[in-house]
C-alpha cells in the first residue's frame, strides 16, 4: 500500500489520531524503497467467484473447453489456465449481443445433447462431443454462421484458446519451455 | 503575458505540423505550435508486461474503443478515448476514426510504409475521366518527396514503375526466398510488378515528428511547443478578414486561452483541420469544405495460405537465399494500361510470407487443432489488400451541434459508406491473389474479401480539398485558403485522390512545399 493511502486508510478508522501519531515517526525516515516489495496477481492467491452463467451453462462450458483446448505435450490445458472461469467474469462484462451469443449458445447445446443423447452436455462421452460439435469441422468462412450454436462454437474456440494461451499458467509453462508464448509486450499506463 | 510575437502559429505536433515547423524555423520564421495531447515520456509511459498481468487477460476492457480495431489491452491507451472525444455517423454506415493526442500525433504509430503519388494520382481525371485532377503535377512535388526521403531514411529498391516512382532510397539490396521468387514469378506472369516494400527507418525506435522534425525545429530557437492545447476556434480579424490567432483550451484545466500570431497553419490531421475550420465558421465560401472524403480500404489477411513444404519446420525462415520468410509490396497494376470492366483505379497487395497462420483457419479442435496449428508455423502466406477508394462530394462531414466532447467542442457527424467501384475491386483482388497461391501450389485455407468499414487505414483525406477554382476547392495549389490568405491547411485533408499509397510521404512533402512557398510570400510582404 502507498504511504499516503496507508495514512488515509488509517485516519478513517475511529482511533486515528492515536495511531497517526504513532506512524508519523517512523515516516519522518526515508521511507521503504517500493522496489523492494514483491506483489502476486490476484490469480496467484485466489479463486474467481462465478457470477454470470448458470450451473448448467458452466458446467457445459467446462466441459467444452477442455475439449477444445486440452492439455498437450506439457501446456496446460483450459481448464488449469481457468479459461471457463475467466470467460464468465469476461461475459459478464461484454455487451448484450455477445452474452446472448454465449448463454443461447451453452443452452443450445444442452438443448441438443438432450435431444439426441438423453444427456447434458457436462455428461456425454468423447464420441457425442464430436458429434455435437459438428460445425467446427466446417471450412473457415469471413461470415459467422447463420445458426446461433454454430456461431457460439466458432466464437468460444477462440476464445478458450486465447483465455488458455494469456494465462498466468501458460506464461509460466513457456517459462519452464514446456510450450511457446505467454510473452509479453510493451504497456501503456493511463494518459494523466 | 505571452513572452513572443510569433509570426506563425502551428496547429498539430504530428507529420504535417511538425514538417511545417522543421521547414518555417529554419528560415527564421518564428513558430508557436499548440497540440491537444501531452509530451510522452515513452521510458515511463510504457511498461512490459504479460497477457495475464492485464485487467482483462489481453482481450481489452469490452466495449472500449470500439471503433479501433488497432487497439489491444496493451495499447489502448495510446488512442484516443472515443467517450472524450466523440463522433456521430448513422449506425448503417459506421467509421473507424481512429486517433492519437500526443506530441508527435500519429507519426508515433505510423506503418512507415512510405510511398510517392504518381500522376496516375495527381492527373486521375486525365487518365480515366472521373473526378478531378489535382492542381499540381508530380513533377512539382518530387522535388519536396527527394528531401523528405533522407529526413525519415526510407529504405526501398528502385524499379523504375511508373505507378510508384522511385525515391532517395536507402538501397534495400536483400534477397528473396524461394518462396517469395515463386510467388513473385507467378505474379510477373500476370503482368503484376512487384517491389521491396518502402519503409521509414527513422532513428532509433521512432520515425516520427517527435524524432526527426520537432527537435531540429527547437534547435533553431525559433519554435515554441505548447502541449495539452486543446484549439477550439480559429479567430479572424473583422476589419482585415485575416486570421489573426486561435483561441485553445488547457487539457486538464480547461482554461481558456487566445494566441496570436501573422499566420495560422493547420496540421491537425484530416478530419480534425476540418472540425476546426467548420467550428470556426471559416474557409468554406465554395461549400466544399468537409466533402470528398476518402481513404484506403484495407482488407487484412485476405488471403491466407499454407506453403506445403515448409510445414512441420522443415523450411526454417530466411530472407536471402531461404526457402520461406520475407515479403513484398506490389503497387497498383489494373487500369493502368488497360481498363477494367466493373471499376475503376486500383490496388496495391502487401504480402509475405513466412508467418503462422491463425488458429480460427483450421476446421479442428482440441489436439488435433495444436498439432495443425504447429505444424504451420512459419509455413504462412499472408496478404493485405489497400484499395484507392474514390473521391465523393456526398462522402463527407459535418458539424453536430448538439454534441460536444469534453471540452464543449461540437463533435463531427461523418457520412460516408463504400460502394460498388470498392467492392468489385476488393473481388477482383481476392480471386487474383486465390490464383497466384495456387499457381504456386499453396494451401488456401481462408478468403474473403470483406472490407473494414471506412476509416480503419487511418489515412483519411480529401476534406479541405485543394484545386484551381475557389469555387470547387477549399486551398489553392499551395495549401493556402482560398478565402483567407494567411491560413494554409498542410495535412492529408488537402488531398484531391488518394491513389492506393500510403499518404505519409505525400502529406510531409506537401507541407514542406506550403511551407517553403509561405516562408517566400512573407519574406516579400506578400503575406
Amino acid at each position: 500500500m502507498k504511504r499516503r493511502r496507508f495514512i488515509q486508510a488509517l485516519a478513517a478508522t475511529p482511533a486515528a489520531p492515536a495511531l497517526l501519531a504513532q506512524q508519523v515517526q517512523p515516516s519522518q525516515q526515508a521511507p521503504p524503497a517500493e522496489a523492494s516489495l514483491r506483489y502476486s496477481l490476484p490469480d496467484a492467491a485466489a479463486e474467481p467467484v462465478l457470477h454470470f452463467f448458470t450451473a448448467q451453462q458452466f458446467a457445459a462450458l467446462r466441459k467444452l473447453s477442455d475439449f477444445l483446448m486440452p492439455p498437450v505435450n506439457g501446456a496446460p490445458g483450459a481448464l488449469e489456465a481457468k479459461a471457463p472461469e475467466f470467460l464468465d467474469f469476461l461475459l459478464s462484462q461484454s455487451p448484450a449481443d455477445r452474452q446472448q451469443l454465449y448463454r443461447s449458445g451453452l443452452d443450445g447445446l444442452n438443448a441438443q445433447a438432450r435431444k439426441r443423447f438423453n444427456k447434458l452436455f457436462a455428461d456425454v462421452d468423447a464420441g457425442q462431443t464430436d458429434t455435437l460439435l459438428a460445425p467446427l469441422r466446417d471450412p473457415w468462412s469471413y461470415d459467422a454462421p447463420a445458426d446461433p450454436v454454430a456461431a457460439f462454437l466458432r466464437a468460444v474456440k477462440d476464445d478458450v484458446r486465447r483465455a488458455t494461451t494469456n494465462s498466468r499458467e501458460w506464461n509460466l509453462a513457456a517459462s519452464a519451455g514446456r510450450t511457446r508464448g505467454g510473452g509479453g509486450a510493451l504497456y501503456w499506463l493511463p494518459i494523466d | 503575458m505571452a513572452e513572443t510575437k510569433y509570426d506563425v502559429l502551428i496547429i498539430g505536433s504530428g507529420a504535417s505540423g511538425g514538417m511545417a515547423a522543421y521547414t518555417l524555423t529554419k528560415k527564421g520564421i518564428k513558430c508557436l505550435m499548440l497540440d491537444a495531447g501531452p509530451p510522452i515520456d515513452f521510458d515511463r509511459q510504457r511498461v512490459n508486461k504479460s497477457a495475464h498481468e492485464l485487467p482483462f487477460r489481453g482481450f481489452g476492457k469490452p466495449g472500449k474503443l470500439s471503433h479501433v480495431f488497432q487497439a489491444t489491452e496493451f495499447n489502448a491507451n495510446q488512442w484516443v478515448d472515443e467517450t472524450q472525444v466523440s463522433y456521430t455517423h448513422d449506425p448503417k454506415e459506421p467509421y473507424n476514426w481512429v486517433r492519437v493526442r500526443m506530441i508527435g500525433g500519429k507519426s508515433l504509430f505510423w506503418a512507415r510504409m512510405s510511398f510517392r503519388l504518381s500522376d496516375y494520382e495527381f492527373r486521375a481525371k486525365d487518365h480515366d475521366g472521373y473526378g478531378d485532377n489535382w492542381p499540381i503535377s508530380y513533377s512539382d512535388l518530387a522535388p519536396y518527396y527527394d528531401q523528405v526521403e533522407p529526413i525519415f531514411r526510407v529504405r526501398g529498391r528502385r524499379d523504375g514503375l511508373m505507378q510508384l516512382p522511385d525515391g532517395v532510397f536507402i538501397e534495400d539490396t536483400s534477397g528473396e526466398s524461394e518462396c517469395n521468387k515463386r510467388f513473385i514469378a507467378a505474379a510477373r506472369e500476370r503482368g503484376i510488378p512487384n517491389t521491396k516494400m518502402r519503409t521509414s527507418m527513422g532513428r532509433g525506435q521512432f520515425a516520427s515528428s517527435f524524432n526527426l522534425l520537432l527537435p531540429d525545429a527547437l534547435a533553431t530557437g525559433n519554435l515554441t511547443i505548447v502541449p495539452n492545447a486543446v484549439v477550439r476556434e480559429i479567430t479572424v480579424d473583422k476589419n482585415t478578414g485575416l486570421a489573426n490567432g486561435v483561441n485553445f483550451l488547457d487539457r486538464q484545466s480547461h482554461r481558456e486561452m487566445h494566441a496570436t500570431a501573422r499566420v495560422v497553419v493547420v496540421g491537425a490531421s484530416c478530419l480534425e483541420s476540418t472540425r476546426l475550420l467548420l467550428n470556426s465558421g471559416i474557409a468554406n465560401s465554395s461549400g466544399v469544405l468537409g466533402h470528398y472524403l476518402h481513404d484506403q480500404f484495407y482488407i487484412t489477411q485476405s488471403v491466407q495460405a499454407v506453403v506445403p513444404e515448409a510445414r512441420d519446420g522443415k523450411s526454417p525462415n530466411g530472407f536471402s537465399g531461404g526457402f520461406i520468410g520475407g515479403g513484398g509490396y506490389m503497387p497498383r497494376f489494373r487500369n493502368l494500361k488497360t481498363k477494367e470492366k466493373n471499376f475503376l483505379r486500383g490496388y496495391a497487395l502487401d504480402w509475405s510470407t513466412g508467418g503462422s497462420p491463425d488458429a480460427k483457419y483450421f476446421p479442428l479442435y482440441g489436439e488435433a487443432l495444436q498439432k495443425a496449428v504447429e505444424s504451420c508455423r512459419g509455413a504462412g502466406f499472408s496478404c493485405t489488400v489497400m484499395g484507392e477508394v474514390l473521391p465523393r462530394a456526398d462522402s463527407q462531414v459535418r458539424v453536430n451541434k448538439t454534441v460536444t466532447d469534453a471540452w464543449g467542442i461540437p463533435v463531427l457527424h461523418i457520412q460516408t459508406h463504400y460502394t460498388s467501384n470498392e467492392f468489385n475491386m476488393a473481388k477482383d483482388a481476392i480471386a487474383t491473389l486465390e490464383e497466384l497461391c495456387h499457381t504456386c501450389g499453396w494451401e488456401v485455407l481462408g478468403r474473403h474479401d470483406q472490407m473494414f468499414p471506412p476509416g480503419y487505414s487511418i489515412h483519411e483525406l480529401g476534406t479541405c480539398r485543394m484545386g484551381d477554382s475557389p469555387k470547387t476547392s477549399v486551398l489553392n495549389k499551395w495549401n493556402q485558403s482560398w478565402d483567407i490568405k494567411n491560413l494554409f491547411v498542410v495535412d492529408g485533408s488537402s488531398f484531391v485522390t488518394g491513389g492506393s499509397q500510403n499518404p505519409t510521404m505525400t502529406i510531409l512533402s506537401l507541407s514542406m512545399r506550403a511551407s517553403d512557398y509561405l516562408a517566400e510570400q512573407m519574406r516579400k510582404g506578400e503575406i
